[in-house]
């Protein structure tokens, strides 16, 4: 299990940021298991490069090969074979459902491909310390709080690759350790890589390697 | 694709409708969704209905229907008036070769007569005799021939088809003259003495009638018995006819009757009447078809404008649900699924009105007589199935079509 990518350009980057990348035009390789950080300042394409992988965004040259399959070449219904089995995500703009709980919108996530029951999204809540906001709707939770809704919905289904984009920017500190904790529990539960894009490099996420955008 | 992959896909997302109901807005217009429920039922309910009556049509007037292979019989004789009464008013080789050549008629044949006198008894049993025209008509142009309908030179039985109106005819004065009355199927085991006599001799042949007529008012004969009879007793073979029976595609072609009108021909519509009345029944009923049809493409319609403003609103929701991995086809599927219990009922329901109007039909219209049944043709259940499946794909598809959309 591994993403390749090939030379990949976005189209709407200038010629220097690309040039000074280490990731654009670039061959990288990312194989299961592995923990990859990739830091950059804002307006590197950040997000792009998650999306691109997540089959999102398609303006880019060159290639992104998961398990040696051109994801360019995907169709809308292996994109959702790919996003239930083995890719989770969780976004910069979080996309949670805002009318509806936060219980459905986890759950809605494991009833896809359940790896987990329905009691371990109270168990994970708890240890995110936002079990007595389960039956709020999503809207009424505050940004930090959608935040942890967020990663614990990337959580419920089986995945070789997390990506995530700036995860922790809402939480504070110690949220951000706790999360960082049950991330990393469930990643190895399931041999999984993580690809985690932020801003600045995160001194409790353990990275085997470090690639600036 | 990775086999991995193709395996994946092949295994499919299993959705329930329960899991995405919450996310999709369906409460809405529900004046439009019964609109269109009501549309389809009243539509499927007329096609059904339409296409039993077509059904019924032809198996109520299937044997009096003159037509043959969708052609009209007709026969014309000259017409008669004062002025002409006492000239010969047969038709000549080029009469019949004139009407052949109009475009609108398919063939035409003359009815040769006989041409020596011919009389007829029945025998002991029924003490009756009469002197007796024969004619004869190419056999394409009867629309009944059984196989027996033939002579070989030699042979003393003569095969007779038989107009059926004469035989009622026959019904209607035979008890006043002590005689019994015959049925159609009694008909053929009455032996008829057939006495042909002329110039060239008597000879007495057994006559069996082998088939009735609606078509044509004549007592018919082979034609090569009637050709050697007319030379044998007549002695004359090529005598011209006074009736030329025409094959038409349309015996009220306005071509066709202004051309007869123009020569002077009489012609005996009577017996193309019935086929217009099943036509004219048949063109209505399909007409009804039609309409049904419409209808129901109007009802689909209106039903997929409502799945297309449900999808509409709850474009947000659905967007997000494909973008966590939720396929659209399982989407679509599920979605569609939801439908199937209303057109299950809708269509059972047309289909049980269907069979009730039948029945009714059957049973006060046509009192129970046994010559139409009272339940519904298979094909009509078959049909049935066809359009709940037709609804079910068609709504599958247009879901589907919508999702790939977002």
């Amino acid at each position: 299990m591994n993403i390749h990518l090939e030379n990949v350009i976005p189209e709407f980057l200038e010629s220097e940021k690309i040039e000074s990348s280490d990731i654009w035009n670039k061959n990288i390789l990312v194989n299961k298991g592995e923990r990859i950080q990739i830091v950059a300042p804002s307006g590197r394409g950040k997000t792009s490069f998650i999306h691109f992988i997540y089959g999102l965004r398609n303006d880019y040259k060159g290639n992104i090969l998961l398990n040696n399959q051109n994801i360019g070449l995907f169709d809308a219904e292996e994109f959702a074979i790919t996003r239930s089995n083995s890719c989770s995500i969780i976004f910069q703009d979080l996309r949670l459902f805002p009318d509806h709980t936060v219980f459905e919108n986890i759950n809605i996530k494991r009833l896809l491909n359940p790896f987990h029951g329905e009691e371990r999204i109270k168990e994970m809540a708890s240890r995110l310390g936002i079990e007595n906001k389960l039956d709020r709707l999503a809207k009424t939770c505050s940004y930090g709080e959608q935040q942890r809704v967020a990663i614990i919905r990337a959580l419920q289904q089986p995945f070789d690759f997390l990506l995530m984009d700036e995860p922790f920017s809402n939480l504070d500190e110690s949220n951000r350790r706790i999360a960082m904790e049950l991330i990393d529990e469930e990643v190895s539960k399931r041999n999984a890589a993580i690809l985690l894009a932020d801003l600045k490099i995160l001194e409790f996420f353990k990275a085997d390697r470090i690639i600036q955008l | 694709m990775s086999k991995q992959l193709s395996s994946a896909i092949k295994g499919k997302q299993r959705i329930s409708f329960k899991t995405i109901a919450p996310f999709l807005i369906i409460g809405q217009n529900r004046s439009s969704r019964i609109f269109s429920y009501t549309g389809l039922a009243i539509g499927v309910l007329l096609l059904l209905c339409s296409i039993q009556m077509f059904i019924n049509i032809n198996q109520l007037l299937k044997e009096k229907n003159p037509r043959k292979n969708g052609f009209d019989f007709i026969s014309v004789t000259k017409t008669i008036t004062n002025q002409n009464m006492g000239s010969d008013n047969r038709f000549t080789a080029s009469d019949i070769k004139e009407i052949q050549s109009q475009s609108f008629i398919k063939d035409a044949a003359p009815l040769n007569s006989n041409q020596f006198r011919a009389k007829a008894s029945a025998g002991t049993i029924i003490p009756f005799s009469t002197d007796l025209f024969l004619e004869s008509v190419k056999n394409n142009f009867i629309d009944t021939v059984p196989p027996s309908f033939n002579w070989q030179p030699g042979q003393t039985d003569v095969p007779i088809i038989f107009s059926a109106d004469f035989l009622e005819m026959y019904n209607i004065f035979a008890p006043a003259q002590g005689l019994p009355q015959l049925s159609e199927s009694s008909v053929g085991s009455v032996s008829i003495v057939l006495e042909c006599y002329g110039p060239g001799g008597v000879q007495n042949f057994r006559g069996t009638i082998v088939a009735l007529s609606d078509r044509i008012n004549s007592v018919l004969v082979p034609e090569n018995f009637l050709l050697w009879a007319n030379n044998k007793f007549g002695n004359s073979s090529n005598a011209p006819a006074a009736r030329v029976y025409l094959k038409t595609t349309d015996a009220n072609d306005p071509a066709l009757l202004k051309f007869l009108e123009q020569k002077n021909y009489h012609v005996n519509k009577d017996k193309t009447k019935f086929g217009r009345v099943k036509q004219l029944l048949q063109a209505v009923v399909s007409g009804l078809g039609v309409f049904a049809i419409l209808v129901i493409l109007l009802a689909m319609m209106l039903f997929s404008f409502y799945l297309q403003l449900m999808i509409a609103r709850s474009k947000d929701n659905l967007k997000l649900l494909l973008t966590l991995g939720y396929s659209p086809a399982g989407l679509s599927k599920t979605v569609a699924k939801k439908w199937i219990p209303v057109y299950t009922i809708i269509i059972l329901l047309s289909l049980f009105f269907t069979a009730l109007l039948q029945y009714l039909f059957q049973h006060f219209v046509l009192s129970g007589r046994e010559v139409l049944s009272a339940y519904l043709h298979f094909s009509i259940y078959l049909l049935a199935a066809s359009l709940l499946l037709l609804c079910v794909i068609i709504n599958y598809k247009l879901i589907k079509k919508l999702l790939y959309r977002l």
